[in-house]
């Protein structure tokens, strides 16, 4: 009987988790990641698994950080770009905000297209997509002779309003593939049909810019994997919180900007609804940052807001892809504890990261981080960190301290947990970010935490929230890889339509969306897709008469213009507290076309016996409140099922470390979670 | 400083955090909510808290032009009112020049945050309106003479009496507004989000204590002024001057000069404007508030860019611009386009330590806000339309780097230019063309200036009027180090039938289907002789359309073959032959 696999290629390490179909058992396998080729690092930890080719029966899944890095690094193809005539330089000029305002020496992000590289064709489109001038065929020649003479590798096309009539860019891309056949062509409007001319550009620059780089990768990675004997197709991790084909995946690849944090948000929402609970809060702490999602009723937030290498100090580069909806912070186990020049703790974004990593590691960091914080107050031990793999010295940790302590005024203890309560507070901003400035209560929510240092954080952040349950996953340390199992096919479509809410206008905009449930179906079954396991889910951006800032909106496809009224001015007053009584406006058009996989029965987690057996010991430990317990601490694989542990307690397992502080309640259920129950905060 | 258990002194710093967490969430609900482009894509508005005394405490700002405008109008309101004068719920309006404000159309809304029956913090923010009535269609104009003529002022009064609206206010906003639902629209989302910073300070409060919160703003304030003291310490110290001239008056032709004398000390940052002209007949004029915020924009940009900064982090700023001035204008003077005069306070004192303080500093920049107003009746829709809008320009090269082509000017900061597809969704105009502009020369030096924009909207309707005011058009960008001086600011109308009219500044002028609007931006000063410049970047500008080969040769002395690569030795010799 087969297995469902799911690799994710991340920073530092490669992850693979198995799912037998038959028992229900889980496989994880972690490995370090290889740059030079991450194909390889992939079949290394195959390899390391133990699986046979004939175990690959029904679905491998891959996510990865190949995108963003090829972006991040500039390690892309030699791009082109073909514009309207009058818009060369719109690429450059950006939107000209000055993010970093006091900073006169600022600079903007350098275009990922140098003005020599991109041609000018002579054609024009009114907004609602009329052709205003002809596409004049001899610039187009002109423009691909010139394409050719640069040597560009990889060629994108955005025209001026092209949103709304894709004809004239089409037409540009058939001549390209014959004028240029060896060069991969991207025209924006597949990528987005919304509108705003520079953002669209760079989504569809940035997309040609990693295509033969991910296109290497992925054959690679299938060649090699026909060299295994695995032959089944490869799916891709999307950044919408999907899977899509291998084709598809080549051909859009800028779809997959974010496809590592998504699958550890897919898990969160899958576990959420077999445990009863649809409202979820992800909290997923790694090395160097935190990272949170809100889960509204089982479904995942997606929009199209999504910025590359955007800061405090850069506007970024916009893509315009469905995204999900995840706030990163500068805060996680590697990151730095430091005094500002007038004695103010503060921790990150600066992270050791992997390399050298925590002081603790004795690889040459220097540096304060949280893992030191965790391991002077008695949170970690210093034998069993990755099980045992890394042995920590609690004397460089002291010594890292030392400094920070002394600028502070401070004992070494006390700056320990200055830091973690600062820590704990930044990621606090982040939770509220997802929920309360998005219109929601965190007390409706639960949390799952996961990664390596979400369970530590999760019972104090819970605390404050008001939020009453944690969860943590097995193995938290490769939830995402297991989230990517559990991951649905799903295509997205966005048509901006600016019309005012009438009888006739959502007639028109329910056409819209009718078009894009035939080319989803279409896709399907070119994918092979069963139609009874297709469903589509209808969305509007709406908006006051006169707001630039929308609402996204679920539809209903028999919804009339009361039924949208009255959807939308909920939603408003949720997130804005007000209301009022002007006409409204679509905007765009939304439709998320999913194609179900089979999810797996995950197997009943067994272990009988006493809770006693589980108790390795009890350990000294310092709150954030600054008092010193002796409490117990239990291994993770040998805790029952079923009964009841009150904290304060420790639970330790090879990735992860679970802290319970006084009041909390825990259980582990059939499944192996730790169900955790916070004591009303107040 | 006092330092209590150790509970206690993170606990500061944690509240610190979540005070200024407070002031952005109060930005993004306004900004997100709003109907006016001017708000929720130019971003000109900023949100803050400060304490029961009016002292700034955070501040989220789209646009460094309203640092530390927000502190003044709560002060004024305090002073009108008295703490005790004051119900939960109430919100204060104002909007005048000459005791707390900038121009008409920047409102400024403020909420009393009550504690336990105390006023623990005030809650404000300030944002453009697009209309305020006035003489023309969108209120600022170039042409007005007094106050007057700019549109509605409200002399801090109550808005809102214990989170109900005073209905007579509202009524005379709609009876006086060109826009009305637009207006009341931003009104409406602007005291939402003040609503919004009331309940997170009284949440803050619940968890720590009234007492706690009040301690953590009085150590902000302590903080921001030692930090500012220790990077006065790192300034150089002595005395700077810098002169320039505006371009006139705002009525007739005549230039106005400007002076700024700069002492830096350990303890103090003077800026002294004596000398400057008197008070301009038409609206150029920065009033006071405006003046002192152009000098702390400066005043950062100098120290330190990034720190947080409240009321602590000024003390050590000093001002003088004598009443009457261009710099401090007294009633009626209209003041409708101050960024005219504004934006020289900060200039000034850059242009003045660029020199000695080159690793923040560069070349000066296009200046202008280059503010334009298109606006008119829609054929298609029969309602009014109105595009309010800054245009970006070139900025000036520094130490190691060439300038920054078509950004917002130093008034400007996260402002978002419109998208022109956008415009034309909204609007009828087509926007032909949108580009560097190149076609009017290059700011030629080791490192060279930024380049201008160059936009032309085509009227695609009957009716439409046009006002804009463009400064930075007789005198441009000043080089620095021996580097090139900048590109003028301009604008030409072409008008069927008529020659085109090439200008810096008009109001309501009457245009009709088929006319263009060129607005032309002007490019940064250089940095540098020319002839210091790497010959690989003269060569990249060339290959980019940036130069000629002939100007490469002429003013950089760069040889370069057919195929663009510089030939280092030749180029060399030839230099040095020089």
């Amino acid at each position: 009987m087969g297995y469902r696999v799911a690799v994710d290629v991340g920073g530092t390490f490669t992850d693979l988790c198995a799912l037998n179909e038959e028992t229900g058992e889980l496989v994880f396998v972690k490995d370090s990641t290889t740059p030079a080729n991450f194909a390889h690092g992939v079949v290394q930890v195959i390899r390391k698994s133990g699986l046979k080719k004939e175990d690959f029966t029904s679905f491998l899944g891959n996510g990865s950080t190949i995108v963003i890095n090829a972006i991040t690094e500039r390690k892309g193809a030699k791009t082109g770009l073909i514009t309207t005539k009058g818009f060369r330089d719109v690429l450059e000029i950006q939107r000209s905000n000055r993010t970093d305002m006091y900073n006169f020496r600022y600079e903007k992000p350098r275009p990922f297209v140098p003005r020599h590289r991109v041609f000018e064709v002579d054609e024009r489109l009114d907004f609602q997509g009329n052709v205003l001038k002809a596409l004049d065929e001899k610039s187009v020649q002109t423009a691909l002779e010139n394409c050719k003479g640069f040597g560009v590798e990889s060629l994108a096309v955005c025209l001026y309003n092209s949103y709304s009539n894709p004809e004239h860019e089409e037409v540009i891309g058939e001549a390209a593939r014959k004028i240029l056949p060896q060069v991969p062509v991207t025209l924006s409007h597949e990528l987005t049909r919304e509108w705003r001319e520079y953002e669209r550009m760079n989504t569809a620059v940035m997309n040609a810019f990693v295509q033969p780089v991910v296109d290497l990768y992925l054959s690679t990675l299938t060649s090699e994997l026909r060299k295994m004997g695995v032959t089944i197709p490869l799916h891709v991790m999307q950044s919408n919180g999907g899977v899509s084909t291998f084709d598809r995946a080549r051909e859009i690849p800028i779809y997959q900007i974010e496809s590592g944090p998504i699958g550890g948000i897919i898990g969160a929402t899958f576990l959420g609804r077999v445990i009863g609970e649809p409202n979820v809060l992800s909290l997923d702490v790694g090395g160097t940052t935190a990272k949170t999602s809100l889960v509204d009723d089982g479904e995942v937030k997606v929009n199209t807001d999504y910025k590359v290498a955007r800061s405090a100090f850069s506007s970024g580069y916009p893509v315009k892809v469905p995204v999900v909806d995840i706030v990163e912070i500068g805060a996680g186990g590697g990151s730095i504890a430091w005094a500002n020049e007038v004695g103010s703790l503060n921790v990150g974004p600066q992270s050791a990261a992997a390399d050298p990593g925590p002081a603790c590691y004795d690889r040459g960091g220097k540096s304060p981080t949280v893992t030191d914080a965790f391991l002077l107050t008695g949170v970690i031990d210093p034998d069993y960190f990755l099980g045992g793999e890394i042995k920590l010295q609690k004397s460089r940790s002291e010594e890292a301290f030392k400094e920070l302590a002394s600028t502070l005024g401070r004992s070494l203890r006390d700056a320990a947990i200055g830091t973690i309560q600062v820590a704990i507070a930044n990621m606090i901003n982040a939770l509220k970010l997802v929920s309360v400035r998005r219109g929601y209560d965190p007390r409706d929510f639960a949390m799952v935490a996961f990664g390596g240092g979400g369970p530590m954080f999760a019972t104090a952040l819970a605390r404050e929230l008001g939020v009453e349950r944690v969860i943590v996953p097995r193995v938290p340390g490769v939830f995402s890889a297991l989230g990517m199992l559990l991951t649905d096919l799903r295509h997205d479509f966005l048509q901006t339509r600016v019309l005012r809410l009438s009888q006739e206008a959502l007639k028109e905009a329910l056409g819209v969306g009718e078009g894009f449930r035939e080319e989803a179906v279409k896709r399907f079954e070119e994918e092979r897709v069963l139609l009874a396991d297709v469903w589509h889910e209808l969305s509007f951006d709406l908006r006051y008469l006169g707001q630039e800032h929308t609402v996204n909106v679920p539809i209903d496809w028999k919804d009339s213009v009361a039924d949208v009224e009255k959807k939308f001015h909920d939603r408003h007053f949720k997130e804005y507290t007000f209301k009022l009584t002007d006409p409204l406006e679509i905007v765009n058009i939304h439709v998320a076309s999913y194609g179900k996989v089979k999810k797996p029965r995950l197997k009943k987690y067994k272990a009988s016996g006493a809770v006693g057996d589980a108790l390795k010991g009890k350990r000294n430990v310092v709150f954030e409140n600054g008092k010193l317990v002796r409490i117990p601490v239990f291994q993770r694989d040998k805790l029952p099922s079923k009964n009841r542990l009150k904290g304060p307690a420790i639970i330790e397992e090879p990735t992860s470390t679970t802290i319970l502080r006084p009041g909390d309640k825990l259980m582990v259920d059939d499944y192996g979670n730790l169900m955790i129950s916070i004591p009303g905060s107040g | 400083m006092v330092r209590k258990g150790v509970t206690e002194s993170f606990t500061l710093d944690i509240i610190q955090n979540s005070l200024i967490t407070a002031a952005e969430e109060i930005f993004a609900v306004f900004g997100r909510t709003s109907k006016s482009p001017v708000i929720y894509e130019v971003l000109d508005y900023a949100c803050g808290l400060t304490d029961n005394q009016g002292r700034m405490i955070a501040q989220a700002n789209g646009v460094p032009g309203f640092l530390g405008t927000l502190d003044m109008a709560v002060v004024q309101a305090i002073k009108k009112f008295g703490l005790n004068g004051f119900h939960n719920g109430d919100i204060i309006i104002t909007n005048i020049p000459y005791t707390d404000g900038t121009h008409l159309n920047d409102v400024t809304l403020i909420m009393p945050i009550y504690y336990r029956d105390e006023i623990v913090a005030f809650s404000a923010n300030k944002g453009h309106w697009s209309e305020v009535g006035g003489m023309h269609f969108g209120s600022w104009t170039s042409d007005s003479t007094e106050i007057y003529q700019e549109g509605l002022q409200f002399p801090t009064i109550k808005l809102f009496s214990k989170d109900k609206p005073v209905q007579e206010v509202i009524d005379i906003i709609r009876a006086n507004v060109r826009t009305p639902t637009m207006t009341l629209g931003d009104m409406e989302a602007q005291a939402a989000s003040l609503r919004v910073g009331r309940r997170r300070v009284q949440e803050l409060c619940d968890k720590y204590g009234g007492r706690v919160v009040e301690n953590a703003m009085e150590r902000l304030i302590e903080q921001g002024e030692e930090l500012m003291l220790k990077r006065l310490r790192e300034l150089p110290h002595g005395t700077f001057m810098a002169e320039d001239w505006v371009d006139d008056d705002g009525i007739t032709d005549n230039p106005v000069q400007v002076k700024a004398k700069v002492e830096i000390s350990d303890q103090s940052f003077t800026i002294d404007l004596t000398g400057s002209g008197a008070q301009a007949k038409g609206s150029i004029n920065s009033p006071w508030v405006a003046t002192v915020s152009a000098a702390r924009t400066i005043l950062k940009a100098v120290t330190d860019p990034h720190m947080p900064v409240t009321d602590g982090s000024f003390h050590p700023l000093k001002i003088v611009a004598p009443e009457g001035t261009i710099f401090n204008p007294k009633p009626p003077a209209p003041t409708s386009t101050y960024w005219e005069a504004m934006a020289f306070v900060t200039d000034l004192v850059w242009k003045a330590l660029a020199p000695v303080v080159p690793d923040r500093l560069t070349a000066g920049h296009f200046l202008s806000v280059c503010a334009t107003i298109v606006g008119g009746i829609d054929d298609r829709s029969k309602e009014p339309f109105a595009i309010v809008e800054p245009q970006a320009g070139g900025w000036g090269a520094g130490k190691g780097k060439d300038g920054e082509s078509g950004l917002v000017c130093s008034g400007d900061g996260e402002t978002y230019i419109m998208s022109n597809e956008v415009i034309e969704v909204r609007h009828p105009i087509i926007v032909e063309q949108y580009s560097l502009n190149v076609e009017d020369g290059v700011s030629h030096g080791e490192f060279r200036g930024g380049f201008g924009l160059v936009k032309d909207y085509r009227i695609n309707n009957s009716n439409a009027t046009f006002t804009a005011s463009f400064g930075r058009s007789k005198y441009p960008p000043w080089g620095m180090n021996g580097g090139d001086g900048g590109g003028p600011n301009y604008f030409i109308i072409y008008k069927s039938g008529r020659e085109p009219f090439k200008t810096r500044k008009v109001a309501a002028v009457e245009l009709g289907k088929g006319d263009l609007i060129r607005l032309k931006t002007g490019r940064g000063g250089a940095y540098g002789n020319p002839l210091d410049r790497d010959p690989k970047r003269v060569a990249d500008d060339v290959r980019d359309g940036y130069l000629t080969p002939e100007t490469a040769k002429e003013k950089y002395e760069v040889v370069l073959p057919i195929d663009l690569d510089p030939d280092q030795r030749r180029t060399e010799t030839t230099r040095k032959s020089r």
